[in-house]
């Protein structure tokens, strides 16, 4: 499933992320379009408290694609920030 | 290599725009230094620093508040306590010296300190509440203007609404409740050493129950783009160190460290920030235009944050410089981080509500004698009750904001 909250004010992409998860099917990915640079680090703290792991890329200038997927068994949300600052750190 | 390539290219263009926005504004310092108004020239390149900070380090005092109900996270509201406590220090030293003898009930000129009373409270929870439906304070508007949000463009126009009804209404409000309001400034009943030490310690016992608020949840991480490889060479050192700075957003804290360096600077030189002073002046201009211009208002007024309209008055004054300094500042930041971006709330309704918002935020500005800066983060450094009280009230506004937003999709 694909969200695009770009344009938003705050705090809606949060909001609309954790709202949109609720109604995903599972298995199923949710992809969110992001223009507000807060929300990278809003998003994916809320969506692992809910289970799911996020991935960042830039997509354009001022612009972020989230990927959230749904992990295997229950999740540690510091972990998993942890973890995705690693990773971007390491993307260059 | 290509997309390393074209990341250099993208960050040449970004410095390149920024740079043009630095020359802009060096010409405008130019400019008012040869026309004589040195004075005005400090007061855009201070406002510019502010806009820098703000935009860099994302210090958002709406969030500060609305974050400890929405998210349970504290992390802005731990850097604000943080930056009123440097604060607290540098004003104490500056009153001192305007001041050295207290205790006879006069108050430093300059200082933000009014009156406590009903009008203080409504005015807090207007604020509070009206800033998180709109998406940002004052302040926090101005810098999102800046790096592009269009729907701060609008909680700014309510904002000039709401500044112009509360101006209309000044006078009841110093009848029935600012008039007659109590000024308590702590050093007249504790001295300075006792002000300060009582403030320090109350900003810390904050800063505890902040931390022991989020304790159930570890803080949240933020988020900065991807580093640049390493490589050797005093330059590429260099470079790494100015993304540090230009490009990766700051911690909040540093922000909050930041403001407050800069609002002492502000205060030795005259007064500390207030931003919603200007803004009344340009919503009571443009009412004038259309026959409808406040009457003029009784009592005392402050500078920075309330309207100050003299007939026949320059537009050029140091506030109108603070002012759209910061909005400027703001935007060479973002420009030179790659984060401006003309951003449109899809949803027709969002524009309303910031509209809203603004016009909640400006009458509880007005009554209130300021905003988020004015009446509270230049008054509790200014040792004055009034901020505190703001303050509370600021917290149940944001509450009772956390829960509108539940009712506005």
């Amino acid at each position: 499933m694909k969200l695009d909250v770009r344009g938003e004010i705050c705090p809606y992409p949060m909001m609309k992320a954790t709202a949109a998860l609720k109604k995903l099917k599972d298995g199923d990915d949710l992809e969110v379009v992001t223009d507000h640079p807060p929300a990278l680090s809003t998003i994916p703290w809320e969506a692992a408290k809910m289970g799911y792991r996020a991935e960042i890329e830039e997509a354009a200038r001022s612009e972020w694609r989230i990927t959230l997927r749904k992990a295997e068994g229950a999740l540690d949300p510091m972990q998993v920030m942890s973890q995705l600052s690693d990773v971007i750190s390491r993307a260059s | 290599m290509a997309d390393v390539a074209l990341t250099s290219k993208a960050a040449r263009w970004a410095n390149g725009q920024a740079l043009l926005g630095v020359f802009a504004a060096a010409a405008l310092v130019w400019t008012l230094v040869g026309a004589g108004a040195q004075g005005l020239a400090f007061y855009w390149i201070m406002g510019m620093a502010f806009g820098f900070v703000f935009q860099r380090s994302r210090l958002c005092f709406t969030a500060a508040f609305r974050d400890l109900f929405l998210m349970q996270d504290g992390r802005l509201m731990r850097a604000v306590l943080a930056g009123l406590a440097i604060a607290t220090v540098g004003f104490t030293v500056v009153m001192m010296d305007l001041l050295p003898r207290t205790g006879f009930g006069s108050v430093p000129s300059g200082a933000h300190v009014s009156p406590v009373g009903i009008h203080l409270i409504a005015g807090g929870l207007l604020f509070g509440f009206g800033m998180v439906v709109a998406g940002g304070c004052v302040s926090g508007s101005l810098y999102r203007v800046g790096e592009g949000y269009v729907a701060s463009w609008a909680a700014v126009a309510g904002m000039l609404l709401g500044l112009e009804l509360g101006s209309h209404t000044w006078n009841w409000w110093w009848s029935f409740s600012m008039g007659g309001g109590p000024v308590l400034w702590l050093p007249n009943y504790l001295g300075y050493g006792g002000s300060v030490t009582l403030v320090l310690a109350a900003l810390a016992a904050l800063y505890l129950t902040v931390l022991w608020w989020e304790s159930r949840r570890p803080p949240l991480l933020a988020w900065s783009p991807p580093r640049e490889p390493a490589s050797a060479g005093v330059g590429a050192h260099l470079r790494s160190e100015a993304r540090k700075v230009f490009v990766h957003g700051w911690p909040a804290l540093a922000g909050g460290v930041a403001l407050a360096g800069l609002n002492i600077l502000l205060f030795v030189d005259d007064h500390p920030l207030g931003v919603t002073g200007e803004l009344a002046v340009w919503a009571d201009r443009a009412a004038g235009l259309v026959q409808l211009s406040a009457p003029p208002f009784i009592g005392e007024v402050l500078a920075g944050c309330n309207l100050v309209l003299m007939q026949g008055a320059s537009w050029l004054t140091d506030t109108f410089f603070l002012d759209t300094g910061l909005v400027f500042g703001s935007f060479v930041a973002a420009l030179g981080a790659r984060e401006f971006k003309l951003r449109f709330p899809r949803e027709k309704r969002r524009y309303l509500q910031s509209v809203g918002g603004g016009v909640f935020m400006g009458y509880g500005a007005t009554i209130a004698i300021g905003c988020t800066i004015g009446a509270f983060f230049s008054a509790i450094p200014s040792l004055s009750v009034s901020g505190w009280i703001f303050a509370a009230a600021l917290l149940g506004g944001s509450y009772l904001g956390v829960k509108a937003l539940r009712f506005l999709p």
